[in-house]
């Protein structure tokens, strides 16, 4: 295994807060649903609520499964890295990742935008 | 037409168990089985289906899909067979006798340890409090009181094993003990 390299410190982007991580910038509020689409008949409601929970569980063990697994992400322009899998946020918008392997070197500790990113692969 | 992320949890539904070919804006493809699509976030999480390899899963980003084309329809074998990658230890490899006489042996244990517990179907409930789902481990055990989950899931650890099991075998919690436990909510 590589050794990690040191944290780079870039330059400051646009927005002094954290380059799209802060929950208060517009992009964070645009992308994250603040209400839920549901259909109009109320009738419907618990049925939708029912498979909305099913459809949840199954991400969620989907999510429990890849923790700690070697995983491939598949970004946009052909970029694909891996990284070891840690956790992903509520509204999966960010994606924490240990030793993600860069060509700049081994990053020890990762957060990966959710936007960024098309596919994630791993074996079970 | 929506876009796929504008669907309704009924059509993504429709989708589970049968492999389907997703494809994203820059035209790639991505076959595999739905094992599910995330509400939050519309991602499909695809199974592989080949047979002699391991298993491998793929997660695709909801913002990245534009189009879900059913290729093959699943079967209730193929679903349980994905099941079973996601949830190894599932109570469905115990037989119903002996998920029972598990059922039978937890309720006895927690009896004799003066915890109020009923049957409720395959569910054993305690107190209105928790319930333990099959096969009856201390994972199984769910209750929105932490006190009480931790308690009983110690409980049910203990459990002695069918050969250890003798009538009078000792309580382990002692009856002002519980009480306290189930008041403090």
């Amino acid at each position: 295994m590589k050794t990690p390299v040191s944290v780079l410190r870039l330059p400051r982007g646009p927005d002094p807060n954290s380059r799209g991580f802060d929950p208060s910038s517009p992009r964070f509020l645009a992308l994250c649903p603040t209400s839920v689409p549901s259909s109009s008949s109320s009738s419907s409601d618990e049925e939708e609520q029912r498979l909305r929970a099913e459809l949840r569980e199954r991400f969620l063990r989907t999510l429990l499964l890849m923790t700690g697994k070697r995983v491939r992400f598949d970004m946009h322009e052909h970029v694909r890295v891996h990284a070891r899998f840690g956790a992903s946020d509520i509204d999966v918008l960010n994606l924490q990742v240990s030793d993600l392997e860069t060509p700049l070197g081994v990053q020890r500790e990762a957060l990966l935008r959710c936007q960024d990113v098309i596919a994630c692969s791993f074996e079970v | 037409m929506l876009q796929w992320i504008h669907r309704s949890p009924q059509h993504w539904h429709e989708f589970i168990n049968h492999e389907v070919c997703v494809t994203n804006r820059d035209q790639q493809r991505f076959e595999g089985r739905v094992f599910t699509v995330d509400p939050v976030s519309a991602s499909v999480v695809l199974v592989s289906v080949q047979e002699n390899e391991c298993p491998s899963v793929r997660v695709i980003l909801g913002h990245a899909v534009t189009d879900v084309q059913i290729l093959r329809r699943g079967t209730e074998e193929t679903e349980r067979q994905m099941k079973s990658v996601f949830l190894p230890d599932r109570a469905q490899d115990l037989s119903a006798e002996e998920l029972k006489s598990r059922r039978e042996s937890v309720r006895l244990w927690l009896e004799k340890n003066r915890v109020p517990v009923t049957e409720d179907g395959e569910l054993l409930c305690v107190a209105n409090a928790l319930t333990i789902s099959a096969p009856y481990r201390p994972g199984d055990c769910s209750s929105t009181s932490e006190i009480i989950l931790s308690r009983i899931q110690s409980l049910v650890e203990k459990l002695p094993s069918p050969k250890e099991n003798i009538p009078g075998h000792q309580a382990q919690l002692s009856r002002s003990n519980i009480t306290s436990v189930l008041q403090t909510q």
